[in-house]
């Protein structure tokens, strides 16, 4: 019962993700930092500029605050108008070399980084789409989206920030250390002493900050993901009266993610004073060691101000080193997670002797030619090979005939036509396409002579002709007339708002799910191929629309060779050969009638779908 | 009264920063005195400090010890105060305004009208709640207090400075109009390119999207080369563009760093000369406006950051508010009637809808129903069936006429009690990512469990919830827990019949379900319709038919009523689409020997 309570308590659980086992940080390796840089080639003489860049203005910035020190205590202490004036020339004409170069560095590396961004997100696009389509069965779409997004975003820092200001600033520490122990080692030593704690204190607060932030955004992701289907089934909600069931829930989500929030906030209200107490005990301590050393003569009292102005470029660097490093860690680890999705080897690639499959519509003169030969011999398939979803397939569709597949959800209706678009390879047994084993095959070639229409009736945004010219993207608009033409739906086309030029949503919104189909069909129907993929919507459409597409489906079958997972009595009543499947194996095969004559489990499934209309 | 106390710790963190800047410049200012006068001795002239003068008769290392002291107990006081504002800042802006604003908004979303979710997308209603109101936070935090932080500080930094030296102050701070006309500028010019890189990255981002959700439809007609190459150009495109920002940012920051340097050229040959003509002291003089000058610069660059922030948390906090004042159009009555168990008598009396100006989407609709009476509706997309149902439980608000359940006009009714005495079930079953247990007693969430599979049996689910792996507490969007539609639609049920509704609307529940599992769910419902006065939308006529009344929409107009016997026998639109139907049907049953329709 405490469980179910528990259950109830929220409105949405929060599904796991791989991700979330990942690790946030990773050590700095060397390997990694060079495939990194490897993709700056493109602007490889910018990167040598910035590494010389870099070391000039490690030096460049000590040196403005040097100079200033010089002046204090050299004319300005000693009262030397002139001295004053050549020293401040001195700084202003430092001063302008250094923000001039400063522009180069700065923009460089945004380059750079930019640069090298950019060729990872096309490196992950380019391998991902390559990958087969077992990939995309395992691989969630958030998963690649969090690759191109966060993570590229944390190695773009990585890239342009963490090496050269970390070398700037390490160089500008060790500059001021020079010119402090220079002109006095024992006071550089009171100094030296507060730069480890500094670190250490730096460090573990920032360790602390990472924590918490992923906590919150984990508990962000939950207030957001609870949002997302509480906007989405609002009417579910406003339809069973849980409206302030819900908003008691999500509040309380709000605040177990404030939480997290004032933590963090907490963190660094403690982390920001400490460094800035840090900083007056060292002015403090200054003040007096130094006076006392100045006392016994041993120490200029000019030198003090010197030692209070450089002081500062010898500390500020220790924090901003050890958020550099922080941020490197990230970087390693998103770096890490990107080579790894582009680093994933296809689970099969067309073999390299594999041949072109050759299109006889092509060849010139010759009669129409009634669609290819399709065979299935022993095939054999299982997504995990060690569980089969089909087992010992054998049938042929001679060249222009229709294949229905008929049987429950999980038969291995689908699973057949994925093998026939050779989305994946058999596990046994073979499959001949005009005579030719599929491996030997290469997919484009085949996908050039094959239209298919899926189930989801899947649109891209953008327009409608954009979405039919996938087919066959050199086609022109009267082509794809033509094709709706050939369909006879031309009226059906010409009934949307823009005709050709409507503008499709994403994932098709804006369109009927009717249209949406006429849409694939002639898709489909464009690049006059000679097999024809259907997995038929399983969504009712309105009847009138319905009659429509069902003639245009017998038009787009017509001398061509289909496969058709069929959920209408029509598509099954025309099909040449219909093969029931019953958990991977083909249990009955025949034409409609020969079925149901025979009164087997075709039959006994056809009842059960006449019985609906005759139940009362 | 929060912002007041913010904003007076502030100022005492402010003053105790001067102070403690000051003893250090009174620290070396001493420390040379002492040595210009060569050897320790009362001779040392006083040093003044704020009217203050340091007591003469003590020993040097004494008096600098007490000053290391006061700098090091100031520092701790402000370090402590630091951390008493940040966490007082945080609590009021983390835990007060944005959880209150978040929750307030989820509250209103979830009572506002379908008219607001049929206008507004799901993405930028979750934009607003999540992003936007982060805009708002930004607006109080960075807007709000840090400019009033802002303005003190920097008058407070300039009437010291000019207690020091006015010529200094001025000469220095000559540069600041210049850094805030550059920063405006700078940000205008800016804010277009960062807008339009947005958009680029955002286009890029779903193209890679699209482009794997519909993997199989570029496989299939191998297209992989030319999406790689439009995503390429995408991609390029969003770098050209970055470039241009990275030319101004570039160009930007190097020449803000210059100015601050001028500052400091000034402050070194301008107050050099001050100091050697002795019109100003070097250490409570010059090192303390060295130090003062740099904070303003800090306090300088903010400027810009504000200013970028004014423009986007405004757009933001607009959009908050566009909710928050949104009309709930749809609410109970003031003086409403309580009607805790209805028959389910259902009335249509010239009812009209429409949406704001545009055509109306039912016209003059009339219609009687009797308790336990089924209604089916049948209609081309678009002809307003789902927004006839939707009228019965006030999911919308009838434009003209008016809508009788159990001879109450339903705007008189509480709302709580109409539509918890109707159960829906719509086109596509939404089900939350909880248990199953949980989605069954969404409407009546202390359900027990024994009602809960009372209902699931009903639904016909029962025996496909014990074979889920953990039976009624499952997960549901879990890996592995995906159920069919005929499934889904089962539960959907059972989440409608658990309240045991007197009026039950069915939205076409058949649609999403293949015809292979569509029988599963027959039987569910003619469970679940028994007894209760049901609304259905149907296609097929296997549903049809079951039905007590056929109305046959057409935009928005019934054109046909009656039952099947009677429809099938005039001629009309009902019969066109039974024809159709029934060629199937007729053929079919000659090869088996079944029965003619």
């Amino acid at each position: 019962m405490s469980d179910m309570d528990r259950n109830r308590a929220v409105l949405v659980h929060r599904i796991r993700d791989e991700d979330d086992d990942e690790e946030q940080f990773k050590p700095l390796e060397w390997g990694l930092v060079r495939r990194m840089l490897g993709y700056s080639r493109p602007v490889r003489g910018k990167l040598i500029t910035m590494f010389i860049l870099t070391a000039i203005r490690a030096a460049q910035l000590p040196a403005l605050v040097w100079v200033t020190a010089l002046v204090i205590k050299g004319p300005i202490a000693h009262k030397d108008v002139r001295g004053i004036l050549l020293g401040t020339a001195g700084y202003l004409a430092l001063a302008v070399v250094t923000d001039f170069m400063f522009h180069f560095r700065q923009r460089y590396a945004l380059e750079i980084g930019e640069t090298v961004v950019n060729g990872m997100r096309s490196d992950i696009f380019d391998k991902t789409l390559r990958q087969p389509m077992s990939f995309f069965h395992r691989m969630k779409l958030g998963r690649i989206l969090s690759r191109v997004t966060s993570d590229v975003e944390a190695v773009r820092v990585g890239i342009q920030d963490v090496g050269f200001v970390s070398a700037i600033q390490a160089g500008q520490m060790f500059f001021a250390g020079v010119v402090l122990a220079v002109s006095d080692w024992k006071m550089f030593l009171v100094v030296v002493c507060m730069a480890p704690v500094l670190w250490l204190v730096n460090n573990h607060f920032r360790m602390k900050f990472s924590r918490l932030t992923r906590a919150a955004q984990e508990s962000f992701s939950r207030v957001t993901a609870t949002l997302a289907e509480s906007v989405n089934g609002i009417r579910v909600t406003q339809g069973f009266v849980r409206q302030e069931t819900n908003a008691g829930l999500f509040r309380s989500l709000l605040s177990d993610h404030s939480r997290y929030n004032i933590a963090l906030a907490r963190s660094s209200a403690v982390l920001a004073p400490i460094l800035e107490l840090n900083s007056q005990f060292f002015v403090a301590t200054l003040l007096v060691v130094g006076g006392w050393r100045i006392f016994h003569g041993s120490l200029q009292a000019d030198d003090l101000i010197m030692y209070f102005l450089m002081a500062n470029i010898f500390f500020s660097p220790i924090t901003i080193i050890g958020n550099q490093y922080n941020q490197g860690l990230l970087a390693m680890a998103s770096a890490e997670r990107i080579f790894r999705l582009i680093d994933t080897q296809p689970d099969w690639v067309d073999s390299p002797d594999a041949k072109e499959l050759p299109n006889p519509r092509k060849a010139e003169g010759s009669a129409p030619i009634a669609g290819a030969k399709v065979e299935f011999r022993n095939v054999s398939f299982g997504y995990d090979p060690k569980r089969l979803v089909l087992q010992d397939v054998n049938f042929t569709a001679e060249p222009g005939q229709t294949i229905a597949l008929v049987g429950h959800t999980g038969s291995g209706k689908s699973s057949i036509i994925n093998l026939v678009s050779k989305f994946y390879l058999p596990t046994y047994g073979e499959i001949l396409v005009d005579g030719r084993e599929i491996r030997s095959i290469t997919g484009r070639s085949l996908h050039a002579q094959m239209g298919t229409v899926q189930q989801q009736n899947f649109l891209f945004s953008g327009s409608v002709l954009d979405n039919v010219l996938l087919s066959r993207p050199e086609a022109t608009r009267e082509d794809v007339i033509e094709a709706a033409r050939k369909l006879d739906c031309t009226d059906m086309l010409a009934e949307l708002p823009n005709g050709l030029d409507t503008i499709v949503g994403e994932r098709g919104s804006g369109l009927s799910v009717g249209q949406r189909q006429l849409v694939c069909f002639i898709r489909a129907m464009l690049p006059d191929p000679r097999i024809v993929i259907l997995d038929e919507a399983t969504s009712s459409i309105d009847a009138m629309t319905e009659a429509r597409l069902q003639r245009a489906l017998a038009l787009l079958l017509k001398e061509r060779t289909s496969f058709v997972v069929a959920h209408r009595l029509s598509t099954i009543r025309g099909a040449d050969l219909v093969l029931v499947l019953d958990q991977g194996r083909v249990i009955e095969r025949g034409t409609h009638p020969e079925l149901l004559a025979r009164g087997g489990h075709y039959a006994a499934l056809y009842k059960q779908f006449v019985q609906v209309d005759d139940r009362r | 009264m929060r912002c007041v106390e913010v904003l007076g710790i502030q100022l005492i963190l402010l003053t105790m920063g001067l102070f403690g800047l000051s003893f250090t410049g009174v620290g070396i200012d001493y420390i040379r005195q002492v040595v210009s006068h060569s050897g320790p001795g009362p001779a040392v002239a006083p040093v003044h400090f704020l009217r203050m003068s340091l007591p003469a008769g003590m020993r040097p290392m004494e008096v600098l010890s007490i000053l290391g002291g006061m700098i090091l107990l100031l520092s701790c006081c402000r370090a402590f105060l630091n951390y008493v504002y940040a966490i007082k800042v945080n609590v009021l802006v983390q835990q007060k305004l944005v959880v209150d604003l978040r929750a307030e908004i989820y509250d209103k979303l979830q009572r506002l009208s379908f008219r607001f979710f049929d206008a507004n997308t799901t993405g930028s209603i979750i934009t607003r709640v999540t992003g936007d109101v982060q805009s708002v936070r930004m607006f109080v935090d960075q807007v709000l207090i840090q400019s009033v932080i802002m303005v003190i500080s920097l008058t407070v930094y300039a009437i010291y400075m000019a207690s020091l030296s006015p010529g200094l102050t001025l000469a220095c701070l000559a540069t600041t109009p210049v850094l805030w006309i550059l920063s405006a500028t700078f940000s205008r010019k800016i804010q277009p390119e960062y807008a339009e890189n947005r958009n680029l990255v955002e286009n890029m981002v779903q193209y890679l999207a699209e482009s794997i959700q519909g993997v199989a439809v570029v496989k299939s007609f191998g297209r992989e080369k030319e999406n790689q190459e439009k995503f390429e150009k995408l991609n390029r495109s969003v770098l050209s563009q970055q470039y241009k920002i990275f030319w101004w940012v570039s160009l930007f920051s190097p020449t803000a760093g210059f100015l601050t340097r001028i500052n400091t050229t000034v402050l070194l040959s301008y107050g050099g000369y001050l100091v050697a003509t002795d019109r100003l002291p070097l250490g409570a003089g010059l090192v303390v406006f060295a130090g003062l000058l740099d904070q303003f610069a800090g306090q300088v660059n903010n400027v810009a950051t504000i200013v970028n922030s004014v423009q986007q948390s405004l757009i933001g906090a607009r959009r908050v508010f566009e909710i928050l004042d949104a009309k709930i159009e749809v609410k109970t009555a003031a003086e409403a009637v309580r009607r805790p168990k209805l028959e389910g008598a259902v009335r249509f009396e010239d009812v009209s809808f429409e949406y704001g100006k545009q055509d109306p989407v039912l016209h003059d609709i009339t219609l009687e129903v009797k308790p336990g009476e089924c209604v089916a509706i049948l209609g081309a997309t678009g002809s307003g069936k789902s927004v006839l149902m939707g009228l019965i439980p006030r999911f919308y608000d009838v434009s003209k006429g008016r809508l009788l359940i159990d001879g109450v006009d339903v705007r008189h009714m509480h709302l709580d009690d109409l539509r918890r005495n109707i159960g829906t079930v719509f086109q596509e079953s939404f089900l939350f990512s909880n248990t199953v247990a949980a989605n069954i007693a969404f409407g009546h969430p202390d359900a027990t469990q024994a009602q809960i599979e009372k209902a699931a049996r009903i639904a016909a689910a029962h025996e496909f919830i014990l074979g889920l792996p953990k039976g009624y507490e499952t997960v549901l969007g879990e890996s592995g827990n995906s159920l069919s539609g005929g499934q889904r639609q089962r539960l959907a049920i059972a989440r409608a019949v658990l309240l045991e509704p007197a009026i039950l609307l069915l939205d076409d529940p058949t649609a999403a379900i293949d015809s292979e599992t569509e029988h599963e769910i027959f039987e569910a419902l003619d469970r679940a319709i028994e007894g209760r006065t049901t609304f259905i939308v149907a296609h097929r006529l296997s549903t049809l038919r079951r039905a007590d009344l056929i109305i046959v929409l057409e935009n928005g107009r019934i054109v046909q009523r009656g039952t099947h016997s009677e429809l099938i026998k005039v001629p009309g639109p009902y019969l066109h689409v039974a024809n159709l139907q029934l060629v199937d049907g007729r053929e079919l049953q000659e090869p088996t020997g079944g029965v003619s329709p």
